[in-house]
This record gives structure tokens, sequence and C-alpha cells, in this order.
């Protein structure tokens, strides 16, 4: 055979453009109008959050003796104050904060475990997935909501407790996940060349496999910010929030549904609020899902 | 049946439609457009061709070049976003283009008919064959429930199934890939069509598989008078399958003429580039080399000015190719036409390259396999799973072993044990005279996992889709090329990339943003970054074109050379194996069945399965003559094989009872022949060649017998 020149004129590469991958997917990202709607009404209530402390609103827990008399929106209350007087819209605004704060934090911790465990029963498989697997099972078949209920009753509202609760309620949906894109991950050619430089179990799972399961795992955690925002909610509605005086937008519709029929807004403002956050998140999640399809 | 095939392989005289009758289909200017968010991408500009009844017309190209697209709109299947936007397909005189779905449903299925590349996604998984063969005759026949049964059984045993009717009861999964194929074809042909598309019908399938189902459909063909449009990459199968042959390029035809013009003399560039790409089946390692094509397809955006294959053309002239766009031109005959403005300056010959004959030394042994077994053992039951059984041979330093089998033979698992990907169940493995058959790589000294490389068969998913396809090889030079700083490690990458032949900017890319070739360049500097003396090649090229096949083999052979490093190929393409190695293994069902030096495995006497292998073999090469030998049904499991020979239940030589109970004798044919066969070597040695030596395949090498 004729040895091939090693000056020979190199191939033309194949594509054009010299962005980078990931790049392309948040451009791509960007493009979907889904996407683009979800960020915003996310983008929305963070930025209210943030600047929750400079903006000039009453104080979310001071009562307004006189606004009691007449609670319906006016020049000093924009939406209007709840039956002790308190500003509704600094409420909200303020409650805003605990939510952004909780649901993102508690999908995080869940993420940690649920990617540890995934991770785990699907890259060695056997007793260690049977056992992971069994557990699933365990917690899955419970009722999420009365799993909340006993946790949270049991051992008092606060905001760790909430991340316990929804860290054992979501692992095992996300280890599943995991568990089922480690299952074909692993199979894959480039697996087994990093077995034939001897890499390492945890290099393997860190840098060869999960890098490649982050696009079902950003749209999952999505969708679970946006459960978590709800189960907050429930819990707040169930009495079973943060302690008041601290605004809980769950909590806030718990406080007014016995004057619903009279002043309804003040239900009604909250609900709209959790409704629109959890919307935002699950059209974002959905963006992602139609933007980063094979 | 076999007068089409012969006359297939020898030459037939001009297969041009009969003058003054219509063609069955004619496709006129067809253009072809998808439409994305964005912008439309011109998938075939204008595409024309027809098909007279009664004959096979083979459509050619690589992927990308839409070949399977003009298909598709002949069936009126373009999907959501693909449109015909001008020109016509006319079927049996009536318009196809812009015809109701009403008209399209009474022409589909009845009057044309396709048969895919998938089997067991042509079929409906909860659907007995019956129930889903039946529909046709039901629907476009009228025929009642047991004429429509009967239709089926009939048309079941015409496809060569055994037990017909038993074989109506059963569901898709309970049949074998080429069953599964064979039930296709009979469903395809129940409502007795005028014309059949047949896209890439036998690619998934094994070669001896394949080969029977080609035969079959020649036959049915000429039994029912049907036309057939063929669709493949494979230019052997298409020279033994076809009457007339169009060569597309990037949604072009580029060349078209009957079968034996455009093979003895093409007169296209690109194809007899295609052609120069094929190892051929006739010539011995060191005959002849294989001259792949530069550069790469190009996507609808990218075609160039003038003539679309210029910029890959070595007879490229500024002055006739650059400018306007290239007529369809006719050429030595009035039904060869040829789309290059500069055909009568070029030779039709076949690019053919003489290689340097090698003189392939007796090395020592780098790399000794004894006795190696190995058993899966299913969910612990007592199913057991044989994938490889005794299985020896050694590999000489420097040399390049062929290994050869059909899927399911254990050539990949043993190629897992000796990386160290899987443990031996016994047997011994020496290599450097280290014992590695129960050793997995993470127990392997430094020094053995630097000297044992893999380059694997799958480009898409050999490169870890999340990271540059330079940070595996970063990774293997800083772990086993004692490189400490960075400036150090970045240059020997550099040199790596030029070895295979990539531009220095690659590194930084996806995989994603590289071709399958380019890949596969990538994987094969990440095996040779870590100067390993042994490579396992496991079907490194059998996922890429033929162009891109003949690049990447021709580079691993120059690196092999240059490096002395050892290779153990494995494929399941004996031309392939035949270009490229010293010594060939034969395996079928996890035992070795024959191995040799490979003019010894080419040559009588042959184990019956190498012969049944080589005569399944399409060469396009019409000088060549090849004896038809057909296995019947397809490679058993190998779960609870029997004892006795492997091969027996297919064996066309097979003597009798002694072949099912009795483990053939290996013998010598010569100090390096072995053959595992009850047949005596004497008898095996008046086998005919399955190659007869004519003109070309005399000089090429074919002549030890």
């Amino acid at each position: 055979m004729s040895t091939v020149d090693p000056k020979a004129v190199p191939l033309a590469v194949a594509t054009s453009g010299t962005s980078a991958a990931p790049r392309r997917a948040w451009t791509r990202l960007f493009r979907s109008r889904t996407a683009v709607i979800g960020l915003s009404l996310i983008v929305f209530w963070v930025v209210l959050a943030l600047l929750a402390p400079i903006l000039p609103l009453p104080s979310p827990t001071a009562q307004d003796a006189l606004a009691m008399a007449d609670p319906t929106p006016s020049a000093a209350h924009w939406l209007g104050t709840d039956i002790l007087g308190r500003d509704i819209l600094a409420r909200l605004i303020f409650g805003a904060r605990t939510v952004l704060l909780v649901a993102p934090l508690s999908v995080a911790v869940a993420m940690l475990a649920g990617i540890t465990l995934g991770m785990l029963a699907g890259y060695f498989g056997g007793w260690v997935e049977a056992l992971v697997d069994r557990f699933s099972d365990l917690v899955l078949a419970f009722p999420v909501l009365v799993l909340y209920v006993i946790l949270i009753a049991n051992v008092g509202a606060s905001v760790i407790n909430i991340v316990i609760a929804t860290t054992i309620a979501s692992a095992p949906g996300i280890g599943r996940i995991v568990r089922g894109l480690v299952l074909d991950l692993k199979q894959q050619e480039y697996v087994a060349a990093a077995r034939l430089r001897a890499e390492s179990t945890l290099y393997i799972m860190a840098y060869e496999l999960l890098p490649n399961c982050r696009g079902p795992l950003l749209v999952d955690a999505c969708l679970r910010i946006g459960y978590t925002i709800i189960t907050i909610g429930v819990l707040g509605f169930l009495g079973l929030g943060l302690p008041p005086p601290n605004p809980d937008w769950g909590g806030m519709v718990r406080e007014t549904t016995t004057v619903i029929n009279v002043w309804p807004l003040m239900s009604i403002a909250p609900s709209v609020a959790i409704v629109s956050l959890v919307l935002g998140f699950n059209l974002l999640a959905d963006g992602m899902r139609e933007a980063w399809k094979p | 049946m076999n007068a089409i095939i012969e006359q297939g392989v020898l030459g037939r005289p001009s297969a041009q439609p009969p003058q003054g009758s219509a063609p069955l289909l004619e496709i006129r200017d067809l253009r072809i457009e998808y439409r994305g968010r964005d912008e439309s991408v011109v998938a075939v500009p204008g595409v024309s061709l027809q098909i007279a009844p009664g004959e096979s017309y083979g459509l050619v190209g690589e992927s990308g070049c839409g070949k399977t697209t003009t298909a598709m709109a002949v069936m009126g299947y373009l999907g959501g976003t693909g449109r015909v936007t001008s020109g016509s397909i006319r079927f049996e005189g009536e318009e196809l283009v812009g015809a109701s779905a009403a008209q399209l449903r009474a022409i589909r299925g009845r009057r044309v008919a396709m048969v895919y590349q998938e089997p067991m996604s042509a079929l409906n998984p909860v659907k007995t064959i019956g129930a889903q063969l039946a529909e046709v005759p039901r629907r476009h026949l009228n025929a009642s429930r047991s004429e429509a049964r009967d239709m089926c059984a009939t048309m079941l045993e015409n496809v060569r199934l055994p037990d017909p009717l038993a074989m109506l009861k059963r569901f898709p999964h309970q049949l074998s890939g080429g069953q599964q194929q064979r039930v296709v074809i009979a469903m395809a042909l129940l409502a007795r069509p005028a014309l059949l598309l047949l896209d890439e019908p036998t690619t998934g399938l094994d070669v001896t598989v394949e080969a029977a189902i080609l035969d079959l459909i020649a036959d049915l063909r000429k039994q029912y008078g049907t036309s057939l449009l063929y669709i493949s990459h494979n230019l052997g199968l298409i020279a033994s399958a076809c009457d007339r042959v169009g060569i597309m390029y990037s949604g072009e035809m580029i060349e078209e003429a009957d079968t034996a013009t455009l093979f003895s003399s093409p007169r296209h560039p690109y194809t007899q580039g295609l052609l120069g790409c094929i190892p051929a089946i006739g010539s011995a390692k060191g005959t002849r080399s294989l001259a792949p094509i530069p550069g790469h397809l190009p996507l609808p955006h990218e075609r160039p000015q003038g003539c679309w294959f210029g910029p890959r053309c070595a007879h490229f002239r500024e002055e006739t190719c650059g400018g306007n766009a290239i007529a369809l031109l006719q050429a030595d005959a009035l039904t060869h036409h040829v789309r290059c403005a500069r055909w009568q300056d070029i030779d039709a010959a076949r690019a053919d390259t003489a290689g340097e004959a090698i003189q392939a030394a007796d090395a020592q042994a780098a790399l000794v396999i004894d006795a190696v077994s190995k058993q899966y053992v299913l969910g612990g039951s007592k199913r057991v799973v044989q994938a490889n059984e005794q299985v020896s041979f050694e590999v000489g330093k420097g040399e390049i072993v062929g290994l050869v089998g059909e899927s399911g033979c254990g050539k990949s698992s043993l190629a897992r044990m000796l990386v160290g990907l899987e443990a031996a169940s016994s047997g011994s493995i020496r290599f450097d005279d280290t014992e590695l058959a129960q050793l997995p790589a993470k127990k392997r000294p430094r020094d053995m996992l630097k000297s044992i490389q893999m380059v694997f068969q799958n480009p898409d998913s050999t490169l870890n889709p999340s990271h540059s396809v330079a940070s595996p090889i970063r990774r293997a030079l800083k772990k086993f090329g004692g490189y400490k700083d960075k400036a150090q490690i970045e240059q020997r990458l550099q040199q790596l990339l030029q070895l295979v032949r990539l531009p220095a900017e690659v590194a930084q890319r996806r995989p994603a943003q590289l071709s399958g070739g380019q890949k596969q360049r990538i994987a094969i500097a990440r095996a040779f970054a870590t100067d390993p003396s042994l490579i396992v090649a496991d079907e490194p090229v059998s996922a890429l074109d033929v162009s891109v096949q003949a690049a990447i083999v021709t580079l691993l052979l120059s690196i092999q050379k240059e490096q002395q490093s050892t290779l153990l190929f494995i494929s399941h393409d004996l031309a392939l194996v035949r270009h490229v190695a010293d010594r060939v293994v034969v395996m079928y069902l996890g035992r070795v069945m024959e191995k040799g030096r490979a003019e010894e495995i080419f040559a009588p006497p042959y184990h019956p399965y190498t012969e049944a292998l080589l005569s399944a073999v399409h060469s396009p090469d019409a000088s060549v003559k090849q004896e038809r030998v057909r296995l019947t049904g397809e490679t058993p499991s190998p779960i609870n094989v029997p004892p006795g020979c492997r091969f027996a239940s297919r064996c066309h030589r097979k003597l009798g009872d002694i072949c099912d109970t009795v483990a053939p004798p290996v013998r010598d044919a010569t100090p390096t022949h072995q053959i595992a066969c009850h047949i005596s070597l004497d008898e095996l040695r008046k086998v005919r060649p399955v190659f007869h030596a004519t003109l070309q395949s005399s000089q090429a090498g074919a002549n030890n017998e």
C-alpha cells in the first residue's frame, strides 16, 4: 500500500462556524417563545424579590388599622390589605423571597441526593440497584402530600424541614431518571475508552456520564421547582407552612378564605402569584425540552 | 434463478427499455426541498430517471446524497417538512406530484410497494404476521378473510419461509432479522405491485443472509415481472442485482448507464473514485491500495459554483468546471450519461492504484490466545451463552491479523477480553509474556494499559458529546505519556492530529461538529496517543460510507506500518480483511473454523463456512466470476449450543450425524493453516475456488490455488 504523505492537505472540516456546542444550546433556547415567556415570569418575580427591601413598600407585617375598615385597593395599598390590615402587595413580594429561596434550594438538595442514588444504581447494577429500587418504591408508593404532612407535622415547619421533606419525596424520582440515562450511557464506547485508561469510577461518573445527563435533569429540575412551589403553597394552606407572621403565599390564601365572598382579591392575589411562578417554571421546562430535543 | 445472477456478474447486453414502450416510472426534473424554521434546504435540486416495466434500477450514493429522499417522494412520504417544489413523477402514466391523498392511497401498497432497511420497525410488534399480511389483500384486492389467509400462506412459501401456516400465527419478535425481512418482502409483493422500492433492504443483515435475500428478490422479480428501484450504498450489491445504475451525488444524478458499462468503463471521476475505494475480494494484501476520495460530500448550502464534485476532483479545471452548472451529457453509448465537463479527457478506467507488495515475515508472537472461553450466564438460570469456546490463535509482532465472522460469532467479546473490559471464563491470553485473561483493565499494570489500545466501531458513541474531541487524547497523554507541562501535551496533541491528518483547530470542537470519518480519526489518534504496541480495531469502518472507509483504512494501515504496531482487525467484510490482513481467523458461533495466512484462507482448501462467506461477497468487478454457495437459515442462538460442529445446522457439505454429535478435528492443511472440519483435507482441496481466475483477478493474486 502506498504511504500517505503526512504533509498531505488536512481534510476540510465538515461544519461551519466555530461557536462551541453549549453556547448554541442556549441560543436555541432563547429562540423558543415558550421558554422566553416562562423565563420572563420567573425573572419578574426574582427581580421583585431581590428589590423588595428597597422598594417603597410598607412592612409586610405592619398592620394598618385604618385600612382594616376598608381593605380594598387604595393609593396607599395598591392591592388592598388583608383582614389584619397588612399590605397584600408587600406580603406577595416578601413572600416571593421565601418561595424563591426554599423551592430551588430544596430541589438542589434533592437533585444531589437523587443523582447520587441513580448514578450508583445505574452504574453498578446488581444488589446496589436492587436496594435503591426498593427504597424508591417505598417512597414513591406514598402519596407525596401525605408524606409531607406527616413529616412537617411531626418535626415542625422550617426551611430546613421543607428541604428535607422535598429531598425524601423527590430523590427517588430523580434517581430513576438518572439510572435510566446511565444504563444507556455506560454502554457507550467512550466509557469503555475511559475504562481502558483505568480511570477511577468517580471520574467516569462525574466526567463521562454526568454531563450527558444535564439536558433531561435541567428540564426535570425546572418542573420540580414548580411542583415544590405548589407544595409549599399547599403546606401553607394547611397551616403547615412557615409560622406567622412571615408572609407565605399559601398561608395568605388560608387566612382569607373565610371572607372570600366579600373580599375575593385577598385570596385571588396570592393564588395568582403561585400560578404565575409555577407557570413560569413549567413553560421554561417545556421550552428546554423543545429546544434541546435531539 | 441462477441465470439472472450469472448474467449480472458476467455483464449483459444493455438492458435499455424497449423503444416505444412507455416507462413504468418516469421522474423528471424532480426538485425536493425541506422547509426548516428559518430556511429551506434543497435536498434534491433536479433529478430525472426512468424505469421500464420489469427493469431493475439501482440508485447508488453515499449517505446524504438524496437517494432515499427521491424514493420517498415517489411514495409521497416526505413528512411534514419535505415538499416537491417542481418536476414530475409519472407512474403508469399517472402524475403523482400533487395527486390527492385518495389517489396516492390507491397506488401505494397496491401498485408501488416499499421494503425498508429496518424490518423490525416496518412490522407492528403487537400484531401477528398473518394479521399484518392479510391487510394487504383485504384492502387492495377485496379478498375475503379465507382468501387472504391462503394468499398470505402462499406468499410466505414463495419467500421461502418454513412452515407458512405456523408462521402466520407468530409475532415479529419471534422471527430472526432475515425472516422478518422476508415477511416484509412478502407483504410488499402480496398485491403484486408493478414497482418495488427497496431502500437498503439488506444493510442490517449478515452477509450470508444478505446473499440469500438478494437471490430471493431476483427470483421473485423474475416470477412476478416486478420492476425494482434498488437503493444502496453497496456498489457490489447493485452490480449483481440491477440492470441499470444511477449514481447520485449531493442530490444530482452524476452518471447513469447500464450495469456492465458503468462498472467496466465509468466516466465520472466520482464513480471512478467510488470504485477505487472498494477493496476487491480478488486482490490480496499489498497488490492494490485503496484510493480514498479527499474531502466530503457538500451539504446543500455548501454546494460550490460549477461542478459540485469539483473541490474533490483531481481533474478539476477552473475554466471548464468552475463556471456554470454542469449538464448531464451523453457519453460513449446512447444510454450512458455523465455530468462531467471533462469526461472525454478522463480515462474510462477504474482508478486502480497498485500497492507495494509486502513480505510478511514470520514474526515472533506478540499475543498468544490459548483455549479462551467466555460464557455468560443469563439471569442466574441454566441458560448459558457460549460467546467463545476454546479459541486459540497467535498474533505476531507487527502483524495484522483479521478476525472475521458474522454477528454472534464472538469476535467482539474476544476483543473485550483482550483489552480488559471483560475477563475470560477460562483459557489464557498472553501478551509480552504477561497473563491477561483474568485481568480487568483496572488491575492491569500501567505498561500493559499503555500497550494495548482499542479503536471502536461506532463513530457516534466513541467520543463523549459533552467534551471537546481533544479531551480524551489530552487525558491519555497526561496519564501515560509522562508529559508534565501543558505545552508538551499540546505539542504532542498537535502531532497526533497531524498523524490522523486533521487540522489543528479541530481539537476544540465537540464531536457533534465533526463528520463520522473525522470522529473515527480522533478515535485512532486517541488509541495511538499512548504509543501502544497492540491495537484492537473492532469493526472500525463498518459504520462509514465507502469513500470515508477507504480513507480510514488507508490511514490505519499507514500508521500501523509507521509505528510497527501489531493490529487485530475485526470485521465482517471479507474483501476488506483480504485487503488488510497478513493472517486471518474465521469464527462462527464462538469457535474458530479456520485460520491461516491470508492467501491460504482465500483459496482451497476452505472450511465450508469460509467458502460460503466468500461466495456471499458481492463484487462490483464483472471480470471476477464467483461460485454460488448459499446457506440456509441463520446463525443459531448461542444459548445452550449442541455438541458437534457449530456450523453443522447450516453446512452445505454436511457429512451426516457425525457433524452433529462429534466436535470436528482441527486439521493442519499447512503448518500455518488449520481447518476445523470432519471433511478430509483431500476432499476440501478438490473444492472449486470461489473466485475463478479471470482477467484481473489472475494478476491480482488469487493465484495460490
